[in-house]
């Protein structure tokens, strides 16, 4: 019913319709939402967390989180960025609170760190023997730096480099002043940096 | 004399890298001309683009189906408004209701009102022990909280709203308290929890980690949660006596 109505009108005028909807609690309008962004959420989430249950658990409580606090949304950002904030936020408190854990019990994180690879997972693009052989050893790399990064590295080298947030958006969203999102992107750069480039940056 | 040229920084490339502003001026014409920066530029180049080797395993094609399958059933109905005050608000009004009539006690001695002549000495001091115990308490609660967030950008809206209300009803207490016992410990405190529940009132949504730790810091200094503790006990104790 909304989507037909929705289909009838230009894309972001459909989408600032949905949100006044959604804002009157019309939950088919927040499905209409849910569809238009989840996917740009896996992509991200999966960055952060590595895996794709925590990713997709973390779709879910970004939305959840948007439709309680649909009434903050004040449209300075676009409804894209918003959501993107929120899930940054939901799994970097995932994040933490797995790495607390983790903390309190190293020997079944080495193990579960392993299965949890983000990078295992990962094939190259290219089908060539040699491009596949240089992924290969690239994702491993990549893969033991970015567990080594520190949560705050890490999320602001991904908003970085795959999201193309400028560092004023990351220290927004982290809450963090520019100066110290700069820094996190520095550090998490460095030491990619230095772990790849006896493979990729020669 | 040596005159070495001054090279950009690793962060300088990182910079230029991702077209991010706050470049030293005449960088891009350095790295024009200067073939060591742009030998540093191009193997920091080779080595940020080798990170787009790792690609997302593509969700299917009715991921968006999934994810409100498990977010539907989870979707809280909006609030409607409604006459009712919210459960949050029951004990404050109710508090100020006691006090509005202890004030009305004091205030109208003669005639003596129907309200505060049935209320003893020792009632009064009940029901003042009970609702400073109570306020205490959510103060308790909420300094708490604030003293065990981290230090990584904590939502504060919550705190806000809860301090704002705090502000309020102390007030209130403190009016009252003063009006009956002048200047004493009690309401130094309450003086000193108002002080402190403005500033978080008055924060930002999300505070910085340097914000948050200057709040815990005015706390920690006056041991203002210990204080509070201490007399909210004591208060308890009382109301719970008589």
């Amino acid at each position: 019913m909304l989507n037909t109505q929705v289909a009838e009108i230009p894309a972001a005028q459909s989408e600032e319709f949905a949100i006044e909807r959604v804002r009157r609690g019309d939950r088919d309008a927040f499905r209409v939402l849910v569809d238009q962004h989840a996917r740009a959420l896996f992509r991200l989430a999966y960055r952060m967390t590595g895996n794709e249950i925590d990713a997709e658990d973390m779709v879910q409580e970004t939305f959840l989180k948007a439709w309680k606090q649909i009434a903050k949304f004040d449209g300075r950002a676009s409804f894209g960025t918003w959501l993107h904030r929120i899930c940054t936020n939901c799994t970097l408190d995932h994040l933490r609170t797995r790495q607390r854990r983790q903390e309190t019990q190293p020997a079944v994180h080495a193990a579960k760190e392993d299965q949890s690879d983000p990078l295992s997972q990962i094939a190259g693009e290219s089908p060539s023997p040699e491009r596949l052989a240089l992924s290969g050893q690239v994702s491993a790399i990549l893969s033991a730096t970015l567990a080594d990064l520190t949560v705050m590295e890490r999320t602001a080298f991904i908003l970085r480099h795959y999201e193309g947030m400028g560092i004023e958006s990351i220290s927004n969203v982290l809450g963090v002043q520019p100066g110290a999102a700069k820094h996190s992107v520095f550090r998490a750069v460095q030491k990619l940096r230095q772990a790849l480039e006896p493979v990729a940056g020669k | 004399m040596n005159t070495q040229p001054i090279h950009l920084t690793e962060e300088d490339l990182v910079l230029l890298y991702y077209r991010e502003p706050g470049l030293p001026g005449g960088a891009r014409e350095h790295l024009r001309t200067c073939g060591t920066c742009s030998a540093a530029a191009e193997s920091l180049a080779k080595t940020l683009n080798a990170c787009d080797e790792w690609t997302v395993p593509e969700p299917p094609v009715d991921f968006s189906r999934g994810i409100w399958a498990g977010v539907a059933p989870r979707l809280e109905p909006r609030a409607r408004r409604s006459w009712l005050l919210p459960a949050r608000w029951l004990v404050p009004a109710f508090c100020a209701l006691l006090l509005a009539a202890f004030l009305i006690g004091r205030v109208s001695k003669k005639p003596e009102p129907a309200l505060a002549a049935g209320l003893s000495d020792q009632a009064r001091q009940r029901i003042m022990a009970i609702t400073l115990a109570d306020h205490l308490d959510r103060a308790e609660l909420l300094l708490t909280e604030i003293s065990n967030a981290t230090d990584t950008a904590p939502d504060f809206s919550s705190a806000r709203y809860r301090a704002q209300d705090l502000v309020g009803e102390g007030r209130l207490i403190l009016q009252t308290i003063s009006a009956e016992t002048g200047e004493t410990a009690t309401t130094s405190l309450l003086d000193e929890v108002e002080r402190f529940m403005l500033e978080v009132a008055n924060s930002p949504d999300r505070v910085t980690p340097e914000e948050l730790q200057t709040l815990q810091r005015r706390m920690n200094s006056g041991s203002l949660l210990f204080k509070v503790r201490i007399i909210q006990s004591n208060f308890r104790t009382e109301g719970q006596k008589s």
